[in-house]
């Protein structure tokens, strides 16, 4: 699968079929401090992501 | 979309309309809204003030005679306050709502740029006293009753955990939406019990999410580090923030009565205060003003 991190930065995982909160806290992102689209849809974080998935991670700016 | 405190799971219709259930009965149960409100929202133009204001907007029809004024505060940011003054402009202007902008350099003579040259690490605290009088400044400008802000679940409990590591106990046990005696302006959080993430998610399916640059002084703050922290207590045992919410009342009605007594005014300004001086004319005073 495709990972978009915050920061643009564009990675492929060789990862089998997992929840997206698990890949995120295997990237060491807490699932709570971001937004998540696959193929440009907002999923939850229990949502299953397989080796086709385009996961985009969104950044929550704090503050403001 | 799953709501992690309760397990449930929402399609986006349904999750965007138990937020906004949620908003209009903390406000019913707090009695933050009546009959001949004329509410001022402090519209910075990130997420949680979007958010508040389409919020407010779309349950204005349940209300009878209450009006929104959006109030914005420039605080002369660079790069930063630019964009996010736009997208406030913006809203207001499609919501139809009256906005109003006060900035740093018309209130107290310089912008937040100039206060922080040689003092950066005091950032949050500076910006926070002078952000608090401006908004107090344009919401009485305003004709308004009551000042409505932003503040969400996160914001609430990681200021009640500062506020336990710094020993403040009467910032812990104020309750800012008292009216003591009409001294203040009463200030209203209506997403105080909404998370950070129901935020962002609630915005992202309202069509209303911008990704906006994150204020530049925020790597300075003693909140970075709880916020991170909170949020993997929070991951890990869903419903920590809403303990210490339930904490931090149980504290504010042991304490209410004695610390709203012991105000005084402002021999500057007459503002309320807890000494001789605010804390606005304290810092103007340790800032040369």
């Amino acid at each position: 699968m495709k990972l978009i991190l915050t920061d643009r930065d564009e990675r492929i995982l060789e990862h089998s079929p997992a929840p997206v909160g698990q890949i995120l806290l295997e990237e060491g992102i807490n699932p709570l401090e971001v937004l998540v689209t696959r193929n440009g849809k907002l999923i939850s974080e229990d949502t299953v992501a397989g080796a086709e998935d385009v996961i985009r991670v969104i950044r929550i700016a704090h503050g403001g | 979309m799953y709501q992690r405190n309760t397990g449930r799971h929402f399609c986006g219709v349904h999750f965007a309309a138990d937020i906004e259930s949620r908003v209009a009965d903390t406000i019913k149960i707090r009695h933050m809204i009546i009959t001949g409100d004329r509410v001022a929202v402090a519209l910075s133009g990130g997420k949680d003030s979007t958010a508040l204001l389409l919020l407010l907007a779309g349950l204005l029809p349940i209300w009878q005679d209450v009006k929104l004024i959006a109030i914005t505060i420039d605080e002369g940011i660079a790069v930063y306050r630019e964009a996010t003054i736009r997208a406030a402009e913006q809203l207001a202007c499609s919501l139809g709502i009256e906005h109003h902008c006060i900035s740093f350099p018309d209130l107290f003579g310089d912008s937040l740029d100039m206060f922080l040259k040689g003092r950066e690490t005091q950032a949050c605290s500076i910006c926070g006293i002078l952000r608090r009088k401006a908004l107090i400044v344009g919401t009485r400008q305003a004709g308004a009753t009551k000042l409505a802000t932003g503040h969400n679940l996160d914001d609430e409990a990681q200021s009640v955990l500062m506020n336990v590591l710094r020993g403040d106990l009467p910032r812990l046990s104020r309750d800012s939406s008292a009216d003591s005696s009409g001294r203040f302006i009463p200030r209203i959080k209506p997403l105080s019990r909404i998370s950070e993430k129901e935020i962002a998610t609630y915005l992202l399916l309202k069509n209303a999410w911008t990704e906006l640059p994150e204020c530049p002084y925020t790597r300075y703050a003693l909140r970075r580090e709880v916020r991170s922290m909170l949020s993997v207590f929070e991951y890990k045992h869903p419903g920590t923030m809403l303990n210490l919410m339930a904490s931090k009342e149980k504290i504010e009605h042991s304490c209410a009565g004695p610390v709203i007594s012991s105000l005084r005014s402002c021999r500057t300004c007459g503002d309320p205060s807890s000494g001789d001086l605010c804390q606005v004319c304290s810092l103007l005073r340790s800032l040369g003003r």
